[in-house]
């Protein structure tokens, strides 16, 4: 067996294309991950979302519109 | 790749994303080989924060660095993890590299690849038989079934490998997988070119001898 032969035959050790595809996803996802900066995600954290913020103000005024006259029933019925 | 990414980080859309990493290496991987120059060219681009110059890097690289691992490692998942954790750490020492001191970029990948895949044969020592030899891993391949002849070949060079002593393996590693020359090899282990010129063509021997054997006794032609 030459040297050519060998060489040849080591092509035998590259890994198939489902790990090539797994080994290549995890490096970029490592690589993505350490440039996403920190300051970006904690801003990202705390972002205020449009309809978030609008889903919750409409529950709050609703919740006021309903509780007062409950309220208002309960303390009448403890006095 | 992006969108792969971002896929990726969904786990519902993983499945898909799979299968656009797949497509990604089918279809997108740079199988022209670079001279140096061009590498060289590439690297400064990655440094300087060319994305899509680091990917060309990558895949130039990626089956080189897991095919001189896999020679030294017992396992396909073991190289994997070797190769993915070499890979990471070449692109983010990028500026650590010099041409200047006349190494090769494939040279200096292959030393980053050899010190990870010793970090994991540390780790591993407590597991050594007492004939030294590293013990057999069932092999959870995935790759092989493709083609017959190719998985018997492969099957009976990791049979071989595996009966070399570490130092020899690591040495025709990283001349059959790397394609390095003995005087990079030289370079990288700290031995003399000489010296290992000498192990290169008695492991080259013993691998020949003992990989022909294991084919014939199977019935398959070399």
């Amino acid at each position: 067996m030459t040297d050519t032969e060998i060489e040849r035959l080591w092509s035998a050790l590259e890994p198939s294309t489902r790990r090539r595809a797994r080994i290549e996803t995890s490096v970029f996802e490592w690589l993505e991950a350490g440039e996403a900066s920190l300051v970006g995600e904690w801003l990202g954290l705390l972002k205020v979302e449009p309809l978030t913020g609008f889903a919750y103000a409409a529950v709050g005024a609703l919740s006021l519109v309903l509780l007062s006259p409950v309220g208002w029933i309960l303390s009448a019925l403890l006095r | 790749m992006i969108l792969t990414l971002g896929m990726a980080a969904l786990p519902s859309l993983r499945p898909v994303a799979s299968l656009l990493a797949v497509l990604s290496v089918l279809f997108g991987a740079d199988g022209e080989q670079l001279d140096e120059d061009a590498v060289l060219r590439l690297v400064e681009q990655a440094r300087a924060g060319d994305r899509a110059a680091r990917q060309r890097l990558y895949r130039q690289h990626v089956q080189r660095v897991f095919r001189t691992v896999r020679g030294m490692l017992r396992s396909d998942a073991e190289a994997e993890d070797a190769t993915q954790d070499a890979m990471f750490a070449a692109l983010t020492s990028l500026d650590r590299y010099s041409p200047r001191s006349g190494v090769r970029f494939a040279a200096w990948l292959t030393t980053i690849a050899v010190n990870t895949t010793r970090r994991r044969f540390r780790r591993r020592r407590l597991e050594l038989t007492p004939t030294g030899e590293l013990p057999d891993v069932v092999a959870t391949d995935d790759d092989v079934g493709d083609d017959i002849d190719l998985a018997k070949q492969r099957a009976a060079l990791l049979q071989a490998l595996a009966e070399l002593e570490p130092r020899e393996r690591e040495i025709v590693s990283l001349r059959y997988g790397s394609e390095l020359n003995a005087a990079e090899i030289a370079k990288q282990l700290k031995l003399e070119p000489a010296n290992v010129r000498k192990i290169l063509e008695r492991a080259r021997v013993r691998l020949a001898e003992r990989i022909e054997a294991l084919v014939k006794s199977r019935g398959e032609p070399a």
